[in-house]
């Protein structure tokens, strides 16, 4: 009897550690509990041990991740620069509360453009293009502010690469050398 | 693999705490290493061998278990057909079990009043026909009879036993069809108690076990294994929809032409091309073969004053179903289904025909196509096929 109280306790304890890392994800931010609760029957959580890989680059990407616990690393391979390492170029670590991948929630059988590595003992919350069409067709609410949230982080996204590449142009541009390709008109 | 894991294993000051936590201080770093790649070896070994233990118990229960078979893939008709509407009333704010069970009693009405309309109908022409048979049989064989006649006149001596031959065929042919009524009632009444029990709760919690199948499944393959299963899904979905489609349209078009001709037994004979549509390529052709049979030997098929002008009005009626089918449900259902070359596709039915005889024929075409999208991922997965290489 005991033990079947403790494996109801878990239960409910490892659903509300899911609802509480979708209700702090800026992508979930704006669903009503109800929603989220529908959401988070949804989502996979998958654990991984340390230095086990998540995706790697390449890989046909289906959706993205929410770090719930532990650390992953992300790195690009970069055949130019054989001294970065086994897995590639090192390019940034998330901790709890951060999320990757999601580019491959919106585009058809789209390639990982890196590789994910845990760093440690983690645990991730994984939501994906199949999830969020069938929230689309079950929950149309939901899944128009997810939608909305997801357009507004790929436009972010859009807008930092668009500084970083005019920023690389006007350094290229002091140090005198031609930039590689012409802006489109 | 290993090259994959290895690649995934590095050598970083925390992963070697991590490691040493599992293996104790007192081995060197190359061994942790190796001990490292060999429990995540172990633990995928592990699930992919649980994950192959349900698959196949699964699969074995419902391939074994007699009319479980036939019981699942009505209950996967059935869900297909209703979840779109499942999901629009979940989607207008009801909860998901009144939104499941609203379709279940609208479908319950219509059929209920599909079988009080055509039930009486169509049972009194099966009747009829029943009766009909042996004078069918006879006039058959005259028929048969006729040519021989003829053959052997043409090349003297040489004499076929056609009508011998047909007749043999045609009687272990009908004769099996009503030795196996019976059998084949009680069996469907099985089904039909079992079918909608089994999508109603498909419909209900297909999604949780569904998922609950995939967190078993080893971190490396997960994403494919979610993908593949989210395509099978909906290329199936889409090639049940489109087939229960087609075959109304073309049982539809066939009843009416029939009637319009007055053509005897029309409501049976359309079910008839109704059901056999469902099997590509030759479905049509033998969903045909009662009416143009009945037209070739029998006085209440002629339907106008020429007997070869009848039976080209019959067999106009069934191209004319035909024609409607490719023009307009062909090109709305195509793009959605694996694209299986002609040969596999009759090779597979002949296939499907050996082994579960109509059924199997039904069925023959999704199963190929899960068979073949499953093995393209498992080939890809292999390879690590890059976009480079492949774009």
């Amino acid at each position: 009897m005991n033990l079947l109280w403790e494996n109801l306790f878990r239960k409910s304890r490892h659903e509300d550690v899911s609802r509480k890392a979708l209700r702090e994800n800026f992508l979930f931010q704006d669903l009503s509990s109800k929603e989220l609760q529908f959401i988070s029957e949804l989502v996979h959580k998958r654990t991984y041990h340390s230095g086990e890989t998540v995706f790697q680059q390449n890989d046909v990407g289906v959706g993205m991740y929410i770090v719930v616990a532990g650390r992953i690393e992300v790195f690009v391979s970069d055949p130019s620069a054989p001294e970065s390492g086994a897995e590639g170029l090192f390019i940034t670590q998330l901790s709890e509360g951060d999320f990757f991948g999601e580019i491959a929630l919106v585009e058809d059988s789209g390639h990982r453009t890196a590789t994910a590595i845990a760093r440690d003992e983690t645990t991730l919350l994984g939501f994906f293009r199949p999830d969020l069409t069938e929230v689309l067709a079950r929950n149309p609410s939901a899944g128009s502010k997810i939608i909305l949230r997801l357009a507004e982080v790929l436009g972010r996204r859009l807008k930092e690469t668009t500084e970083k590449v005019s920023d690389l142009r006007k350094a290229l541009k002091e140090l005198g050398t031609p930039p590689p390709f012409e802006a489109r008109k | 693999v290993t090259a994959q894991i290895d690649s995934a294993v590095n050598n970083t000051p925390e992963n070697s705490a991590s490691v040493s936590k599992v293996f104790g201080n007192n081995i060197s770093s190359s061994q942790r290493r190796r001990n490292f790649v060999a429990m995540i070896q172990r633990e995928r070994r592990l699930k992919l061998a649980a994950l192959l233990m349900i698959l196949f118990s699964i699969f074995g229960i419902i391939f074994f278990v007699k009319g479980l078979l036939l019981a699942f893939v009505f209950a996967f008709v059935i869900s297909y057909m209703l979840a779109p509407f499942a999901d629009f009333f979940e989607a207008r704010g009801l909860g998901r079990q009144a939104s499941v069970a609203i379709p279940f009693l609208l479908a319950g009405v219509l059929i209920a009043l599909a079988i009080t309309l055509f039930l009486p109908v169509a049972a009194r022409q099966l009747e009829a026909l029943e009766q009909k048979i042996p004078q069918y049989q006879n006039d058959f064989l005259q028929m048969t009879k006729g040519i021989e006649d003829r053959l052997g006149s043409l090349s003297k001596g040489n004499h076929l036993p056609i009508s011998a031959m047909a007749s043999s065929w045609i009687i272990s042919k009908t004769g099996d069809l009503s030795a196996s009524l019976p059998g084949l009632l009680s069996q469907s009444l099985t089904v039909l108690l079992l079918a909608p029990l089994f999508a109603f709760f498909m419909l209900l919690d297909g999604r949780s076990v569904g998922r609950s199948i995939l967190a078993v499944v080893p971190n490396h393959i997960f994403e494919m294994c979610l993908d593949l299963h989210h395509q099978i899904n909906s290329q199936l979905a889409g090639f049940v929809r489109a087939r229960i489609l087609e075959g109304i349209i073309v049982g539809g078009v066939v009843w009416l032409g029939l009637l319009g001709l007055g053509f005897p037994y029309a409501t049976i004979l359309a079910i008839f091309a109704a059901v056999m549509n469902l099997i590509p390529y030759l479905g049509p052709i033998f969903g045909a073969i009662p009416a143009i049979a009945i037209a070739l030997v029998s006085p209440e098929g002629q339907v106008v004053d020429s007997h070869s002008l009848s039976l080209i009005l019959v067999i106009g009626v069934y191209l004319l179903a035909q024609l409607i089918d490719v023009a307009f449900i062909i090109p709305l259902v195509v793009a959605k289904i694996v694209n299986l070359h002609p040969v596999t596709v009759v090779i597979s039915i002949i296939i499907g025909a050996q082994a579960m005889g109509i059924l199997g024929m039904v069925i023959s075409i999704p199963v190929a196509s899960s068979i073949k999208l499953i093995s393209q991922a498992i080939f890809e997965h292999i390879l690590r096929l890059k976009p480079q290489t492949f774009d």
